[in-house]
């Protein structure tokens, strides 16, 4: 805090050159080298398979949808500005800045999803519903409460790990769930791109939470561990609920939560905690684990745009190189 | 744990889970298999429309319309049902889920409403092969077993659609030039569309446009370039699918001496606007040996005007060889130019790669160099593995054909590598193949595109491939790009070779003629046969010898070659084109092979394809014990891959599909000293730059096996 008090006092220019610590330089580069545009997944690929989905499956998608935009926007507009006034170091903010741009990036991507397969109308119905739905509205003002000013900087970060490594995944299993089932798959590539970043995300944050903890004593880092455990049951409940009632129809929401066990584990991770479900109750449909990892997909040029390029580092040849 | 996983998996999540470690740290081939069993009882059985006959079937189909009636017609029944009863009694099994998976969903006949499937695996290879044999009772036998027991897969477009009464084209790739008048560009639109209907992937060669500020009948500043066509191919190529079964496909290509080579380059950038952006459309960019010289000695590169070079040569642009005229183009102050830096150019060109995966690349003189046909090579196709010579054609004012010139279209279909040394007979392989491909090439008439149907007619083109090197490699032991991989791979490919022109020159004499060019090839003279005739191209270390002793393989010696060159030189060849080494996607699945000649891409393959979504496919005789011969293409990098492809290129006619694979912390100079080592060594074309990030330590999937390293 004291280094972040100067910062605001004697106004500063970040010298990459000088680190206070290597992890935001590394995540600086993993951030850049991952950004991307909707525009060059070929959405419109999936135009037929949308029409393949019964009314109740395309509903349930859009909803799944909005309810990710409204986390996204919330995250961009919010949570990450917040976690930049708590940064230690420029070089944390300049990662932060990053990462509230690319949640903007994925606001604006499920929006490019619904320009492309649904109606005005169908979305706009889906926004009204995500601004009425109780759950989903419980959900943003858990995580709302934590990021308002003069909260405490530490729980803040919990929050934030909490809402990218934890509340995203019971909408980002629906795309998963249907590109198992070869449906949407160009959509699944874009949220594929999306849980590359948020993987990243809640990773980061979930370090730096980890570096506040270290210089606090005992009593501190209990309540803090206090606060993160009632914060995700809280979370969980809502997360249930929600799960419920939008999986239900469908019949998968005990797989569902299986993955949202998974993911909280993951997320106390981040947080240098120990998980909270056992192993059984974590166990995830492989279909959908194995849909999560982004790497090394082959796929022809039929299909799409696969979710593996990055933008490169450019070094330019040298006369040996050249030697023939 | 399996048999409790299997009752309340689907086949889904038990293939998934070859892509997630036991907690052995076993990768789980027992799932993999279990699924493809379990896809059989959960779904393809039930789903089977059963016959009580072969009889009942048959006919059932051809009243029904599904079959073609006239392919069974050329057979007596009685033969019918003998290779039917053969087909069956050979047991065929899938081995692994992808491959099951992939031939139900994209190849078996299925009734009109999608939801009943109407043929097994054998019924489909036995209409393949009746189809393709056209009443020979013979060659019908020989190409179903070939076909069966895994030596020989035709291509797609073939294997789904022969023997089928609505049905695509039977071949895969067309190749279509524009030149620089609306009147090309407008055909070649409309031919585009025509093939995209019918199933083919299309490329063209845009090297010929006026550049973008090129005047238009003498008035400066008019031309928009190629950017503007390449996003009408674009629209034309996804409004174009065969009854939505798949996406057309198509790519263009540039030489890399024309103007709007940055900008074509730039249709593929992450922040490309919009307006200019090609998603969905592949590129190729021809680079001259002269782009490396000027690299090399770090000077400028000079792009021309093909307006102006026409106007100055009076042929168009791509007729010239750049590395020939560059001197010259450059002190004419006729022709427009501009200049960019050589090196920068492959840097950006690196750029879009590491974006992109494109542009292929094709490195125009090793391909000319090496091409036995007169004539000019001047582009490739949406695979990078076609490599023929073609014609400009000219219009009249109301767009018919002033003269008709040629286009490119091939058909190709792959040996697995594996299952032909296995075999023991290569010849009769290779014979069965390139027979099974001609008959491709005469069944095929494309009237909608005329130039396109008078290549085919005069040419006989044909790509046979080959697929399952690295799984061959692997289950004997051999590293892939070890010298003994290296050497297997020459040994073998000079074989082929043999072989195939043995049949093309048997063919020649059957049917009295040859394709139309031959008196002026290098077969005709006899030069082609130098490199046989002069040295031998047998197995040198005992690793290798012992290999195809011990599969009872029989090598061409110099002087067989000597007699098959004096045979061709008497009696021909019926085919132009040979060889051609596609990327194998589907048949590989469907046939258990690794693709192509490439290494494995990850020890569980991620497989993405519209219709079948994500699947896991384990490489091609792989299991927990001899898991350290499948180092993947990451591991191998890219020097190996393209020692291997090298031995390979030196023996094929045309072309190979050579994909380059780097890690995501490579930089654009790793690339680029790929690119210049590959055409060092005479490679001919390089097909996508693939890259593998690993997931940012504490971000991984647990327990994936496609994930590690």
């Amino acid at each position: 805090m004291k280094d972040a008090q100067i910062l605001r006092s004697v106004p500063r220019a970040i010298n990459w050159n000088r680190l206070e610590d290597e992890k935001d330089l590394e995540v600086w580069n993993r951030l850049t080298v991952n950004f991307w545009l909707p525009e060059k997944v070929p959405l419109s690929n999936d135009v037929q398979s949308w029409g393949q989905l019964t009314p109740e499956e395309q509903t349930l998608t859009i909803r799944v949808f909005t309810g990710l935009t409204l986390l996204d926007t919330i995250q961009n507009g919010l949570g990450a500005p917040a976690l930049m006034g708590d940064a230690i170091t420029p070089h944390e903010e300049a990662v932060l800045s990053n990462i509230a741009f690319m949640e903007a990036v994925h606001a604006r991507s499920y929006s490019s999803i619904f320009s492309t397969l649904c109606s005005t109308k169908e979305v706009d119905e889906a926004f009204r519903w995500s601004q009425e739905n109780p759950h989903l509205q419980a959900k943003a003002r858990a995580v709302l409460e934590t990021y308002a000013p003069g909260a405490d900087p530490l729980k803040r970060k919990i929050a934030s790990v909490f809402l990218e490594s934890f509340m995203f995944y019971s909408g980002f299993y629906l795309p998963m769930y249907w590109s198992s089932r070869a449906k949407l798959t160009n959509t699944a590539d874009l949220i594929r791109l999306i849980i590359r970043d948020e993987a990243v995300h809640g990773y980061y944050i979930g370090y730096k939470f980890q570096r506040g903890l270290e210089t606090l004593p005992q009593a501190r880092r209990d309540e803090l561990k206090d606060y993160a455990f009632s914060l995700l049951f809280e979370l969980y409940e809502i997360e249930s609920r929600y799960t419920e009632e939008l999986y239900d129809p469908l019949g998968l929401t005990e797989e569902v939560k299986a993955f949202l066990h998974y993911n909280a584990n993951k997320a106390l991770q981040n947080l240098g905690f120990e998980a909270l479900f056992p192993d059984e109750a974590a166990e995830v449909n492989p279909a959908i684990l194995a849909a999560l990892s982004p790497d090394s997909e082959n796929h022809d040029f039929f299909s799409g745009s696969g979710s593996s390029y990055v933008i490169g580092r450019a070094v330019a040849t040298e006369d040996e190189d050249w030697d023939f | 744990m399996l048999d409790r996983l299997s009752d309340d998996l689907d086949y889904h999540a038990l293939n998934a889970m070859l892509n997630l470690y036991d907690s052995e740290g076993n990768i789980r081939f027992d799932a993999d298999r279990m699924a493809a069993r379990q896809y059989f009882l959960q779904h393809v059985n039930q789903n089977t429309v059963f016959f009580h006959s072969l009889d009942e079937k048959l006919d059932y189909l051809v009243e029904e319309g599904y079959y073609e009636a006239e392919v069974l017609a050329a057979y007596p029944r009685e033969f019918l049902r003998e290779i039917w009863a053969a087909a069956y009694a050979r047991k065929f099994r899938f081995p692994t889920f992808l491959g099951a998976f992939k031939y139900y969903t994209s190849y078996t006949l299925k009734t009109r409403d999608g939801q009943r499937y109407l043929e097994r695996y054998e019924d489909r290879v036995v209409m393949v092969s009746l189809a393709l044999a056209r009443g020979d009772q013979a060659l019908a036998m020989s190409f179903m077993e070939e076909t069966l027991s895994g030596r020989f897969q035709p291509a797609t477009p073939t294997f789904l659609n022969a023997g089928k009464k609505s049905r695509g084209e039977l071949i895969s790739c067309f190749l279509l030039r524009l030149e620089d008048n609306m009147e090309s560009i407008g055909r070649g639109i409309n031919s585009a569309l025509q093939l995209s209907k019918r199933g083919g992937g299309v490329a063209l060669m845009l090297t010929n446009i006026r550049e973008y500020g090129a005047p238009i009948k003498g008035i400066e500043n008019q031309s928009s370039g190629v950017i503007p066509i390449m996003k009408l191919l674009e629209d034309s190529f996804s409004y174009a699918n065969q009854l939505g079964a798949r996406q057309g496909a198509g790519a263009v290509y540039l030489n890399a001496h024309h103007p709007d080579i940055l900008r074509f380059l730039d249709t593929k950038r992450e922040n490309a606007d919009e307006k200019i952006r090609i998603k969905t459309l592949s590129l190729g960019v021809v680079i001259p040996d002269v782009t490396f010289e000027l690299a090399k000695r770090n000077e400028p590169m000079y792009l021309f005007s093909p307006h102006d070079v026409q106007k100055v040569y009076g042929v168009p642009f791509s007729e010239i060889s750049v590395s020939e005229k560059y001197d010259e183009m450059v002190e004419d102050k006729r022709i427009r130019k501009k200049k960019i830096n050589a090196r920068e150019f492959f840097q950006t060109l690196a750029e879009i790669q590491f974006e992109s995966g494109y542009p292929y690349i094709m490195f125009e003189d090793t391909v000319n160099k090496a091409n036995p046909i007169e004539g000019r090579i001047t582009m490739s196709n949406l695979c990078s593995e076609i490599l023929q010579v073609n014609e400009a054609s000219t219009f009249n004012d109301d767009l018919s054909y002033d003269h008709l010139g040629t286009d490119i279209s091939c058909n190709l279909g792959s040996m697995n590598i594996a299952r032909a040394m296995d075999g023991g007979d290569l010849g009769r392989t290779v014979e069965a193949a390139i027979r099974s491909l001609t008959a491709v090439s005469e069944m095929s008439a494309i009237d909608s595109v005329p130039s396109v149907r008078r290549g085919n007619d005069e040419s006989h083109a044909i790509g046979l491939g080959q697929m399952n090197l690295h799984g061959f490699l692997a289950r004997e032991h051999i590293h892939y790009g070890s010298p003994e991989g290296v050497e297997f791979t020459s040994v073998y490919f000079a074989t082929v070779a043999y072989h195939a022109i043995r049949a093309s020159n048997a063919l020649a004499r059957e049917h009295g003629r040859s394709f139309k060019g031959f008196e002026t090839s290098a077969y005709a003279d006899g030069s082609f046969f130098d490199k046989y005739t002069e040295r031998d191209w047998l197995p040198e270390g005992d690793t290798v010898r012992a290999l195809f002793e011990r599969f009872g393989q029989q090598l061409p010696t110099r002087a067989d070659w000597a007699a098959l060159k004096e045979a061709v030189m008497t009696d021909g060849l019926y085919n132009r084109n040979l060889q051609a080494v596609p990327p194998t996607g589907s048949i590989s699945y469907i046939n258990n092979s690794t693709s192509s000649i490439h290494p494995i891409v990850s020890k569980i393959e991620i497989r993405k394809e519209g219709k079948i979504g994500r699947v896991y496919y384990p490489a091609a005789f792989m299991n927990n014990e001899n898991l350290e011969y499948y180092r993947d293409a990451y591991e191998i990098g890219p020097e190996k891959l393209i020692d291997t492809y090298a031995a390979a290129t030196e023996h094929v006619d045309q072309g190979l599909s050579l994909t380059l694979f780097f890690p995501a912390e490579a930089t654009t100079r790793d690339i680029n000293r790929a690119q210049i080592y590959a055409w060092k060594k005479g490679i001919k074309t390089i097909y996508y730059v693939r890259l593998r990030q690993t997931a940012l330590e504490g971000t991984e999937v647990q327990g994936c096996v496609s994930c590690t390293l």
